[in-house]
């Protein structure tokens, strides 16, 4: 028998078209149970006692659940328990149309064979087809069809067995459905009924999903965030100027604010701030977002305030946010400010994230819905560490190998991550003692007062006499009784370098500090057992400064050769203002590098030998990062820290990609090599330049994450320490010290969420910070407590605490000496 | 158009019947041959009818979609004609030989439906100046027998009888970008007023009286017809000449005097006949191509 479906439907071009589609009905669909003796072309499914104990259905039954049914409470009838179920065909397709994983469930469910599940194709069964009449809509036809195939079934068993007990149960939680079920002679119950009904399996109602049209219905539905517009909106929004289009940054700092960059040339804003939860809209660090930018008087400043995202639930603290903005308002450094509206393209990848617990208290079963995801977009444990693909292969040292286009060798705990394999990296490029190695050389010709009369550059065999560490060198220049060729030509080095180095200091080169640190590894359970600053020889120095001469005069010759598409390497100026915290500190007046490093070299204060240090690591705060460019693409070549008017990289080829590429151009300008399109290429060349500031400044991060890691293992084992530390930056809320001794930093804060805050006075211009009776300055020494605070497992993290100087309520008393209990503990 | 050879003598003697009021088949001068109408023979159409009369068999399709309003009446809709002549229905039409007819004919489709008083095109606006209705109307020939015109004006009346156009609405956000939304329930539909939809009577002069609804031989005995579309009401809203031969002005005035009545006479029975039929609902046995 044929029947035509008719539907209207909207075409993507926004047409209306009318579709008709043949629908052919059938007399000879089996109804797949065991009773039915007719037509066994297929075994039958349904079992004939389909026996399950129930106080409500003490008969055999089968089970016809409603869409609904299937959707939400997929869980239940995925349970072995719940057998002989019949899915209708109606059921089926608006399962599918719903919700894909669903129907996925279903369908594997359907698989199964002990499970003896059946689908029935009712729309195709001739006595189970309707059609939808005028008025009825698309919900109502199909609860009528399920109902009518029920009905067909309790009919149909009854006849093939006679009047026999087995029966059908439809299951549905829809009121007005499972009423016109009763009206129609069907058995029906609600799935919670049901399932409660069922004798000795109490474990299945822990799995029975919540009904959010029932009477606990949660009506606290306030919406989190401001809804995204739709992606048309936005076109035209970005095409007519009301928004603007960027690139999203996260702060590391503070993760209530963030950063959008405008990539759009002529534009005069670059950059947007976003503050506070709701203005930064779900955007996820480098997504593509559109910003709409707020009228002038609600431009604030970035914060200065440190924020830990510490509580799992942060309204409250928007709030406080909230009143923070209101004092940051009096700093006359507006910025550009704004909110997310939509998010043009996610960039996907992985991500860390928690499920909270849920905050709904229920009697009776686990809400499996997911409150809240907060993606841990800061704070990644993991490191990826990608490795992109392979390009053109190499001729590296005469050895042929396939190269990455990734960058740098990683130092993480102590580990290498090698750009290349160690046969090379460990052997075949590094200089063995009276071993012949394949290099690239740059040779000068200099007098005695270490001026280079020529410079020249080969691919050379070098056969080495002596491979020495730096102290080995160091001890033997040091030691006056040791004469031999090595060590005189080892004092000869070491006199030019001190002429070089003292050459580039006078033209200003600075010599910046940062704390290194070094862990003491177990060498079996790799935790870590001491933490110490590196310490810089004079051979140390030797060798760098040979070094920077090589990259200088490298970077000349590949210049000169290349104008256009040479890979130097660039650290401009900082403008002034980045100075004023320094100033501020120092009152110290700074406008060249020159200035800055005799500045830096007078500024000490007698008895406080760490001071000039401070200065030091504050100075490199103040620093632009150094970058990597295409000598075709920018204008401006000068190092600012070197000093140099010219630089490279040229003496790491193992461990930075960027030497490669110097070390090619090299090639190719004295003749050693032939080029290739690529090399000569300055968009090319300058997008490999960005790509390698990129990898640069993560793996920076990676590092970075990778001694906080282990300074919090270090601190676990150690219990609670005391020491002393130096204020490095006072912040509104918080001071930032340093602890000289491990070379790390942390936050004292003097707010606290449980306790009434203390009094503070903030004065920018200091900066000062005046907590009750006392004043902080920076560089005052304290005296603090670390320790680790485990109590959220995900947000590990170093506490400090203030013991000196003693301000009540503030500082916290002395804890006794170290538990000596912990101790053995780290020895085994 | 299919022409058939008709003898001096057949001629004379159909003329001697014409005068006497008596014709071929029996009929009277104004009488139309037997006429049979089935609406909703096209699932996929959104309104669609088939008529026969005598042998001519045409069949008519009504397809609704949105389009753009012309710029002089941003507040109508507006109906698009063509007409097939299938090869079927007359080996003339055989290639390209059916083009010419078939452009007459859509071209005085236009002239009689595509007006204000024939159709409410306003029915057919959804958003003015921006959306409407535009009914795309396509006449198939499936035989011919004389007296097209009149067969597809009727096919065409029914069909647009038969038409239900989908219900949509336009919904609007902040921005004001309209969004055209259909509605869920397919039984949700809008019907075209036909009343004032008119039919086309064609008379031929033969000899010196006029005919309705001639069949061939009827029109190769004639020289000259003229063709007039009434309303209900007996309104004439269009005339116009066929044929070589002249008119003189009486017995133009006697013809359009003979096609209002016909005409008039001719709508009451086809309304009562489509609310009939529409009236037996989805039960109806449909009768289709082959019965």
């Amino acid at each position: 028998m044929l029947k035509s479906k008719t539907f209207v439907k909207k075409t993507r071009a926004g047409g209306v078209l009318k579709i008709v589609r043949e629908h052919y009905l059938r007399d000879d669909i089996c109804c797949g149970s065991e009773v039915c003796k007719e037509r066994k072309d297929e075994a039958p499914v349904l079992q004939e006692d389909a026996c399950i104990e129930s106080n409500l259905c003490s008969y055999p039954h089968y089970l016809i659940p409603d869409t609904n049914v299937v959707l939400h409470q997929i869980d239940i009838l995925e349970d072995p328990l719940i057998r002989n179920v019949i899915i209708l065909q109606t059921v089926l397709q608006e399962v599918r149309h719903r919700s894909a994983p669903a129907y996925k469930r279903i369908k594997d469910a359907i698989h199964e064979k002990e499970k003896h599940f059946y689908t029935f194709t009712n729309e195709h069964h001739r006595e189970t087809f309707i059609e939808r009449e005028p008025g009825e809509s698309a919900n109502d036809r199909n609860d009528r069809a399920i109902r009518v195939a029920a009905k067909w079934y309790a009919d149909h068993l009854a006849k093939k067995t006679n009047g026999g007990s087995l029966k059908v149960v439809l299951l549905t939680d829809d009121r007005a459905n499972k009423e016109k079920a009763e009206q129609y002679g069907l058995i029906v119950y609600r799935c919670e009924e049901y399932i409660k009904s069922l004798i000795g399996n109490p474990e299945l109602v822990d799995r029975l999903a919540l009904q959010p049209d029932d009477q606990n219905e949660i009506t606290d539905s306030k919406l989190l965030f401001p809804e995204h517009l739709p992606l048309s909106r936005i076109q035209s929004g970005i095409k007519n100027g009301v928004l603007l289009q960027g690139t999203f940054h996260a702060n590391r700092d503070n993760y209530l604010e963030g950063t959008v960059f405008i990539n759009r040339e002529g534009e005069d804003i670059n950059e947007v701030l976003l503050q506070g939860l709701q203005n930064l809209n779900r955007a996820v660090h480098q997504d593509v977002v559109a910003v709409e930018l707020f009228p002038k008087e609600r431009w604030v400043a970035p914060s200065s305030v440190v924020l830990q995202d510490d509580s799992p639930n942060d309204e409250d603290a928007e709030e406080d946010e909230t009143e923070n903005k209101r004092v940051v308002k009096s700093e006359n450094v507006l910025k550009p400010t704004g909110r997310v509206v939509g998010i043009i393209k996610r960039n996907w990848r992985p991500y860390c994230g928690m499920l909270s617990q849920s905050m709904i208290k229920e009697v009776t079963g686990f809400n499996y819905k997911v409150n809240k995801v907060f993606f841990l977009h800061k704070k990644q444990t993991n490191i990826y560490i990608h490795v992109k693909k392979l390009r053109h292969p190499i001729k590296f040292h005469g050895v042929l190998y396939q190269d990455f286009n990734a960058y740098n060798l990683l130092l993480i705990f102590s580990q290498r991550i090698d750009m290349v394999p160690e046969l090379l990296s460990s052997n075949l490029c590094s200089l063995r003692s009276n071993v012949e190695r394949l290099a690239f050389s740059c040779i000068w010709e200099m007098n005695h007062n270490a001026e280079i009369i020529k410079t020249h550059f080969t691919k050379s065999v070098i056969n080495s006499k002596a491979s020495l560490t730096y102290a080995e060198a160091q001890m033997r220049i040091d030691d006056t009784t040791m004469n031999d060729d090595i060590t005189k030509s080892l004092r000869g080095l070491n006199r030019l370098a001190k002429i070089l180095k003292g050459r580039r200091t006078e033209k200003g080169a600075l010599t910046l500090s940062s704390p290194e640190v070094r862990f003491h590894m177990d060498s079996e359970t790799h935790d870590p057992i001491d933490l110490q600053t590196k310490e810089l020889k004079e051979t140390n120095s030797m060798v760098e400064e040979f070094m920077l001469l090589a990259n200088i005069s490298v970077a000349q010759k590949i210049y000169d050769e290349f104008s256009e598409c040479a890979l130097l390497r660039k650290h401009p100026s900082p403008p002034p203002s980045n100075y004023d915290i320094l100033i501020k500190a120092a009152k110290s007046r700074l406008d060249s590098a020159k200035a800055l490093a005799d500045s830096l070299n007078n500024a000490t204060v007698e008895n406080f030998p760490y001071f000039n240090t401070l200065l030091r690591i504050l100075a490199t705060r103040c620093m632009m990062q150094a970058v990597y460019f295409c000598s075709g693409m920018d204008s401006d070549f000068h190092h600012y820290g070197l000093a140099s008017p010219i630089y490279t990289h040229f003496t790491s080829p193992i461990r930075r990609y960027a030497d490669i590429i110097v070390h090619r151009l090299l090639a190719v300008a004295i003749n050693a090599d032939s080029t290739y399109p690529e090399l000569m290429d300055k968009h090319k060349q300058s997008s490999l330049c960005n790509n390698l500031n990129y990898r640069h400044k993560m793996a920076q991060y990676a590092q970075r994450a990778s001694v906080a890691f282990h300074t919090q293992l270090f601190f676990k084992n150690k219990g609670i320490i005391n020491e002393e530390g130096f204020i490095l930056f006072v912040r509104k809320n918080a001071i930032i010290i340093l602890i000289p001794k491990f070379g790390m930093e942390g936050a004292v804060f003097f707010d606290n969420k449980d306790k009434p805050s203390p009094r503070l006075i903030f004065d920018s211009e200091g900066p000062t910070l005046k907590v009750e009776q006392h004043t902080f300055r920076m560089f005052d020494k304290v005296k603090v407590t670390i320790s680790l605070d485990a109590s959220n497992i995900q947000h590990q993290r170093i506490r400090m605490a203030l013991i000196e100087p003693v301000i009540p309520g503030v500082s916290v008393p002395v804890p006794e000496s170290e538990p000596e209990a912990k101790k053995p503990k780290l020895d085994c | 158009m299919a022409a058939v050879q008709v003898s001096e003598a057949e001629k004379v003697y159909i003329m001697h019947g014409v005068r006497d009021d008596l014709r071929l088949d029996g009929r009277g001068c104004e009488d139309y041959r037997h006429m049979e109408i089935e609406t909703d023979v096209v699932s996929n159409t959104d309104g669609s009818a088939k008529i026969s009369l005598g042998h001519t068999d045409v069949l008519v399709g009504v397809k609704a979609e949105i389009g753009k309003p012309k710029a002089m009446v941003p507040d109508e809709g507006y109906l698009e004609f063509f007409v097939d002549c299938s090869a079927n229905a007359t080996p003339e039409f055989e290639g390209r030989g059916g083009e010419e007819l078939g452009v007459e004919l859509s071209n005085t489709l236009y002239k009689v439906f595509n007006n204000r008083q024939s159709v409410d095109l306003r029915s057919l606006c959804i958003c003015p100046g921006e959306n409407c209705w535009v009914l795309y109307v396509d006449v198939l020939l499936l035989q011919c027998d004389g007296n097209l015109f009149d067969a597809i004006s009727i096919a065409i009346k029914a069909a647009l009888f038969n038409t239900r156009i989908p219900k949509v609405h336009i919904s609007e956000d902040e921005e004001g970008v309209k969004e055209i939304e259909l509605s869920d329930d397919p039984y949700d539909c809008m019907r075209l007023n036909v009343e004032n939809v008119p039919c086309i009577v064609t008379l031929c002069k033969i000899g010196h009286r006029h005919v309705v609804d001639a069949t061939l031989q009827e029109k190769a005995c004639s020289v000259a017809s003229l063709l007039i579309s009434v309303t209900h009401r007996g309104t004439v809203t269009c005339v116009r000449k066929m044929g070589g031969g002249s008119l003189d002005p009486e017995s133009i005035f006697e013809m359009t005097e003979a096609g209002k009545r016909v005409g008039k006479a001719l709508h009451a029975p086809l309304m009562e006949l489509l609310q009939k039929e529409e009236s037996l609902g989805k039960k109806r046995q449909k009768v289709g191509f082959l019965g």
